[in-house]
């Protein structure tokens, strides 16, 4: 690996670290925020759905998991959300285990229904138990105390964004993801040269719903209110998918442009179509399906590698 | 008797379900496309209906079989234009592009018509009809009827025509099909305007005692991924049947425990047979 190759991840995240400096609108900041949490469940998302080739629908059930449990945890036994973050990373985990040992059996379709039900399932018992306060939601604390409490939350979740994008890194390039894309490219055949599916499906996931339940928990900590439709919603899980699959499935890079692309032009376009926003990410969704199923990294590599055939990343 | 009065209600919702999952369990049984636009779909039949209603006085009733058509049409125009490009590609890229175009047609009614409920209200809705000892509203009566005659017809017209047998055809086995004739391509866009139009016509049914919004799809949706798996993926006869199970079990849900939890037990009954019966309730050979 040449040095050069750490060039853009260097430049990203310097530019990351000093935003304060040189974007000085708190509007614009806030964007950014956001494009960096949506990154976050878009490469976490990426490891399953991109490199393990499993199509989840339900990965907001651990994102609701880490926003539930700082709010949860906060009011039953007054823990900080620091403490609620953690406790929520390790019930996303407990989570994942279950649901991945009992969905991962299945594949396809009857996969992609499995892991919506379970998704369903919790997003259901938020709305209906009486400790998580229905469809009024719940309050979340804060991670930092005002005054500049949004920029220390925002210097709180690069380094979970550097954690994920170093993670894609590491997965990019070992034995672990070259597993994982054999499952995806054929799972009978990956069995067959000694790749145990179920153990490297179920890891993927760990590592996955561990980030995104992070997430999760940052997102109440920064809105600080949270309710089974925001916070375990579907249209959340369709979204994560979305953000890989626009930048590109199974590529370091996919996930972070998917996000910066769908967060900026949602953005652009809310100041004109109030009202519009499904039908833009429905919209994007099928032209990506049709004309760019390799995502927006696949259109570079094509310019910059002058490869003949682009690479069919999302099989 | 209370108990037998949950079990009538959930039949009548259930005949409704079962028109809903069969259009499901006909395009996923030809065409292996499992259809996440469903409950779009059915949506946008409900609005169909209610504007029949309010602005052309077509009473929903009989407007069912107008709204079939409607979106048979519909969904033929979304079959060559889009289904039609990833037929023979992965799973994955079919249920994306499907929830894209369930997205689409949501938000697209959420920009024509705002977000607001709807309904209307037909003289029969306030009517209550008793038989035997039971009682039932009688909107949900003639609904109930209307679905079973679609539903009864569709199994009919799959056993014996011509083109339903091409659609059985197809199902069976898509490599054989085009040696005996058959228009595979035809037949998979036929097949999926018919499932449109079974969600359509169910919306049509729906709309006389259940109000529409942009979003009201989407439990129907998860509902027929539900009947169809419980009926065995792809077969029409076990969504019809799958369609009453899962009704009585609504039914039986709200009477014993609570009127919310219906969904919850849905989905874990639906958890329970992909996993411990992925063929299906009476289906036969495994997925």
């Amino acid at each position: 690996m040449s040095r050069a190759r750490f060039l853009p991840a260097v430049v990203f995240f310097g530019l990351l670290l000093t935003l304060p400096w040189w974007l000085r609108d708190a509007y614009l900041q806030q964007i950014v925020f956001r494009v960096v949490i949506f990154a976050i469940l878009g490469i976490a998302w990426n490891l399953v759905g991109g490199y393990a080739g499993q199509l989840s629908l339900g990965h907001v059930a651990y994102f609701g998991i880490g926003a539930y449990s700082v709010a949860l945890f906060h009011e039953t036994w007054d823990w900080n959300p620091w403490l609620g973050t953690l406790a929520g990373v390790v019930l996303a985990c407990l989570a994942a285990l279950l649901i991945g040992s009992l969905t991962f059996r299945l594949r396809g379709p009857y996969f992609v229904l499995s892991t919506i039900a379970a998704a369903e399932i919790l997003r259901l018992l938020a709305l209906n138990l009486s400790f998580t306060h229905g469809a009024i939601g719940m309050i979340a604390p804060g991670f930092f105390e005002e005054p500049n409490g949004d920029r220390k939350t925002y210097y709180a979740a690069l380094p979970l964004l550097f954690l994920a994008f170093a993670l894609t890194v590491w997965t990019h390039r070992s034995r672990f993801g070259y597993y994982l894309r054999a499952i995806r490219e054929n799972e009978d055949t990956a069995m067959a040269v000694g790749i145990n599916p179920a153990v490297e499906k179920l890891k993927a996931l760990l590592f996955s719903a561990a980030l995104v339940a992070a997430a999760g928990a940052l997102y109440a900590g920064v809105f600080q209110f949270i309710g089974p439709d925001s916070v375990l919603a579907i249209d959340m899980s369709v979204q994560m998918a979305l953000i890989a699959m626009l930048g590109g499935a199974a590529t370091v890079w996919g996930p972070i442009v998917g996000a910066v692309v769908l967060t900026v032009a949602a953005e652009a376009l809310k100041t004109y179509l109030e009202r519009a926003h499904t039908f833009f990410y429905g919209l994007l969704l099928v032209l990506v399906v049709l004309f760019l199923p390799g995502g927006l990294v696949s259109i570079a590599k094509q310019r910059w590698f002058r490869r003949t055939a682009p690479r069919a990343q999302a099989a | 008797m209370a108990a037998l009065q949950a079990i009538l209600n959930g039949i009548l919702v259930g005949g409704i379900y079962a028109l809903i999952a069969m259009g499901m369990a006909l395009v996923f049984g030809v065409m292996r496309l499992v259809n996440f636009a469903h409950g779009a779909f059915l949506m946008v039949g409900m609005y169909v209906a209610y504007f029949g209603y309010t602005l052309f006085h077509i009473n929903p009733y009989w407007g069912c079989a107008l709204v079939g058509a409607a979106l048979f049409m519909m969904g033929m125009a979304v079959y060559w234009l889009l289904i039609r490009r990833v037929m023979g590609q992965s799973d994955f890229l079919q249920i994306l592009l499907t929830e894209g175009i369930a997205l689409c047609l949501v938000g697209a009614a959420q920009l024509l018509f705002t977000g607001d409920y709807r309904s209307i209200s037909l003289p029969l809705a306030d009517k209550t009809a008793n038989l035997g000892p039971l009682n039932f509203n009688v909107a949900y009566g003639v609904s109930f009827v209307i679905a079973v005659l679609g539903v009864t017809s569709m199994y009919l017209y799959m056993k014996y025509t011509e083109m339903g047998r091409a659609i059985r055809g197809v199902a069976q086995n898509p490599g054989v099909a085009p040696l005996m004739g058959i228009r595979v391509r035809w037949i998979s866009g036929i097949s999926f305007a018919f499932g449109v139009a079974c969600a359509g016509g169910a919306g049509a049914l729906l709309l006389p005692v259940f109000y529409v919004n942009p979003t009201i799809g989407s439990p129907y949706n998860l509902k027929s991924f539900v009947i169809v798996v419980l009926g065995g993926m792809g077969s029409v006869e076990g969504a019809a049947l799958g369609g009453l199970i899962l009704g009585v079990t609504e039914g039986l849900t709200a009477y014993y425990w609570s009127d919310s939890y219906t969904q919850v037990v849905d989905f874990v009954l639906f958890l329970a047979v992909l996993l411990l019966r992925p063929q299906g309730l009476f289906g036969k050979k495994a997925p």
